[in-house]
């Protein structure tokens, strides 16, 4: 991505805003080197501090979740291919209409794992490695040069080949220690584009589902449900994984239920405004041959 | 059957953890017993359930049903909840597909039951602990053979052991 | 003043010797995920120039989650169980100062309006041997809440480290002075050695703001607009109060463990989350975010220093550099620093 893209960024978001398009431009501000932060532009002296970057590291659809929304007229958000899935996850799930936001693409180049480092190969975040959205799949316009990110290793998939490897015990073993670690935070859920309820399943009390203490067995009750409610929504973003303060390696789950959801059923979510949700429908012939 | 059904979706199937002895009987020193869930369908399963009992068929005791409107009321929430609560086994049953009471209940369930158990399988949770049936209402029969079925599994397959572990305080204790 | 000297070996030793005596020996991880468990035969690296792991040590004396008393139902009643905790005697290994201060911070809200056993009982269980920081980024802000990176508040012992590559410790209280001496065969005593030099500019962040006028704004400033900008991008996740060494609200809850017995829990809780002030009613005072991101301030900034003449902040940035959307409490504090001159 380059000095460019962040001019061009710069320049449709005082547009926007001067003729009134659009009220709040959603985008990335610069805060410092390999640093950017969720801004909300509203001025032409906000939309100056707009940029693209590798560091461009937040998946900005967050903030068109009803919750999270600004008020007051239309949004442009600037987004990257992985939170343009996102925003069409939503608009699937009428959680937003598409005359609502204004999609400034950004024609992505990859990020970094973490904030605060330069873009190289040992750098460069896992998921971009596959991605395939590298034009996102819908926008209103598009900035920035569509190249490819550093080379990375396939880690996340040599990650989820080396559990599936491993006998059941030392699976329940492995995931059993890393959800031990979790603290409960919510990080994960908050910034998730697709984790929107209203009221989430584990804030309920009566009947209190999910147990709240940070146990063994809470923790890991929390994160399968959580990771089975995105099953077929998910996008793959990462930004749970990115959240976590106990470093658990959450986008694995995530990934190889997505790889189930394309296996068994075809499915990839959020390129298709139009396609039918996941759990939402149902095939006559989807399988059951392991139901008696 | 032993299950306490409160119709308001609390669950509490009165099972006990797998620290406790017996499932049924309730005998103390009497060899140990699987304790088993079963989520039943009320139009189709729990109706085929019923029929076994009044047909006077011979089952397992180690069952407890919790009936709901339709197999697509299940929250996979619910087995991992089971599997908290001390079951060694859950069977989730429901209508054949095209017979659903509400149309199409079962086939978004199927659905689901897909995709959790491939969670399961990578999590490490025995996914062969988990069963799934379409049994009718008029199928009695059907429906001993399959609960006996799942009991005896889990039966051979032991308590629970390493889930049940997770709830013992002394996994909590940092020292 | 004499000092102990430790050399890579002895601190080896040292470690091992305690975990034969069957103490626990918490030193932050290489991983920087937290303050770990070591074993006797675990490499112990004291690193003062490594940035600060993503969760503090608050978690020894205040657990996540820990278990108050069981219950359980019998004869037509209850049994209730105390779990006072019994803690093993524990030596933290190279605390940082940020965290150290945390101890005397958190004390005084513990002991308040009563005396809080399980937190007590693991302080009192506990040995820290602080570390000086050579550590600093654009997070940190310990000097401008009455922190230092040679500040031994909150340590028994202290440790700095020298020109040659080992470390020295000092003496700091009668508990690390009794403490010492069953180890004391394992190092040097002597003359302070000469301290490693260590550019000032880096060990020493300068003073940001000026805390009393931080706390004088926000008493004014209740209904602010000031609140709504500042946390128009807050997720509302609870990652900054759980990394916080200071951070301290909880939540309690009885878990059925089995049917009819169970365990009263407490687990930590945060003021970021919606439901942290709603009634039973219904009803919640903090409905917006704005409300209560301002909580969060005013809590660190005013209320705490108000009632127990201490900030409920240490400066160690961990807030702002695990914040998924870069919220700076730093940057937060001045701003309202130069909006209350």
């Amino acid at each position: 991505m380059t000095e460019s893209a962040t001019n061009d960024i710069r320049a449709a978001a005082r547009r926007l805003l001067a003729d009134g398009t659009v009220s709040v431009v959603i985008g990335y501000g610069d805060a410092g080197p390999n640093r950017t932060v969720p801004i909300f532009a509203r001025t032409a002296a906000q939309a100056d501090r707009l940029v693209v970057s590798h560091s461009a590291l937040n998946n900005l659809t967050v903030y068109l979740t009803r919750a999270l929304r600004p008020v007051g007229g239309r949004i442009a958000i600037v987004a990257k291919g992985c939170d343009v899935r996102a925003l069409v996850m939503l608009m699937s799930e009428s959680q937003i209409a598409r005359e609502d936001v204004y999609v400034i693409g950004v024609a992505c180049a990859g990020v970094t794992t973490s904030m605060g480092q330069p873009m190289s190969a040992e750098t460069v975040a896992a998921k971009c490695r596959d991605c395939i959205v590298r034009t996102p799949p819908l926008y209103d316009e598009l900035v920035g040069v569509q190249c490819e990110p550093p080379a990375t290793s396939d880690v996340l998939d040599r990650r989820i080949a080396e559990i599936e490897a491993m006998s059941a015990h030392e699976r329940f073993d492995y995931w059993a220690a890393e959800l031990e670690l979790c603290t409960r935070c919510y990080a994960c859920r908050q910034v998730c584009p697709l984790c929107y309820c209203t009221q989430c399943i584990v804030d309920r009390s009566v009947p209190q589902w999910i147990e709240t203490s940070a146990s063994p067995r809470a923790n890991l009750s929390w994160n399968l449900t959580r990771a089975f409610h995105l099953a077929g929504r998910c996008v793959g973003c990462n930004e749970c994984e990115r959240a976590c303060p106990a470093g658990i390696p959450l986008s694995l789950l995530n990934r190889q239920l997505a790889a189930t959801a394309l296996r068994e059923f075809g499915y990839v979510p959020g390129i298709d405004p139009a396609a039918p949700a996941l759990v939402g429908s149902y095939d006559l012939a989807d399988r059951e041959e392991y139901i008696r | 059957m032993n299950a306490d059904v409160v119709d308001t979706g609390v669950v509490r199937a009165g099972v006990e953890s797998a620290g406790d002895d017996n499932a049924g009987t309730g005998a103390a020193g009497a060899p140990w017993e699987p304790k088993v869930v079963a989520f039943v369908c009320n139009w189709c399963t729990y109706t085929g359930a019923d029929l076994a009992g009044t047909s006077r068929l011979k089952q397992q005791p180690n069952a407890r049903l919790i009936r709901v409107p339709c197999t697509g009321r299940i929250d996979p929430l619910f087995i991992i909840k089971a599997f908290e609560s001390g079951a060694d086994g859950v069977l989730v049953s429901g209508c054949h597909p095209a017979d659903c009471h509400y149309g199409t209940g079962n086939y978004h369930a199927r659905r689901r039951w897909t995709l959790f158990r491939s969670l399961l399988e990578f999590t490490g949770i025995d996914a062969t602990r988990l069963h799934f049936s379409w049994v009718s209402a008029s199928e009695g029969r059907k429906w001993v053979d399959v609960v006996d079925g799942v009991i005896d599994e889990a039966r051979r397959q032991g308590p629970f052991e390493r889930y049940h572990a997770l709830a013992r305080p002394e996994a909590m204790i940092d020292d | 003043m004499n000092e102990y000297r430790i050399t890579q070996e002895s601190l080896q030793a040292f470690v091992a010797a305690l975990v034969a005596d069957g103490l626990t020996v918490l030193a932050e991880a290489a991983d920087g995920s937290g303050y770990a468990r070591l074993a006797a035969d675990d490499r112990v690296a004291i690193d003062p120039s490594r940035a600060p792991s993503r969760l503090s040590m608050k978690e020894h004396f205040f657990p996540k989650s820990e278990a108050l008393f069981e219950y359980r139902r019998e004869d037509g009643g209850f049994v209730l169980v105390d779990r006072l905790p019994e803690v093993r005697p524990t030596v933290i290994l190279g605390a940082r100062p940020c965290d150290a201060a945390s101890i005397g911070i958190l004390s005084k809200v513990f002991n308040w309006d009563y005396r809080d056993e399980f937190f007590n009982r693991r302080v009192d269980a506990t040995i820290v041997i602080g570390m000086l920081c050579a550590y600093r980024d654009e997070h940190c802000f310990c000097t401008s809440v009455g922190g230092a990176p040679d500040s031994i508040a909150g340590s028994d012992l202290f440790l700095v480290p020298l020109n040659d590559g080992a470390l020295g410790m000092r003496v700091v209280s009668d508990d690390g002075e009794r403490f010492v001496t069953a180890y004391a065969h394992l190092f040097e005593w002597g003359a302070p050695g000469d301290p490693l030099q260590v550019d000032e500019a880096l060990t020493l962040p300068s003073v940001r703001f000026d805390a009393e006028k931080v706390r004088g704004w926000i008493e004014g400033h209740f209904d602010d607009p000031y609140w709504s900008a500042a946390s128009e991008t807050c997720l509302g996740c609870a990652r900054c109060a759980f990394a916080c060494p200071v951070c301290h609200c909880f939540d309690i809850v009885d878990e059925d463990r089995t049917y009819g017995s169970g365990e009263r829990m407490r687990n930590w809780d945060a003021c970021q989350f919606g439901m942290f002030t709603k009634h039973a009613s219904g009803h919640n005072p903090r409905a917006a975010r704005a409300q209560r991101y301002r909580q969060r301030i005013s809590h660190k900034f005013a209320y705490y220093p108000s009632r127990f003449g201490e900030v409920l902040c240490t400066g160690c940035g961990r807030c702002t550099r695990g914040c998924p959307v870069g919220i700076d409490i730093g940057a937060i504090a001045v701003e309202i620093g130069g909006m209350a001159s």
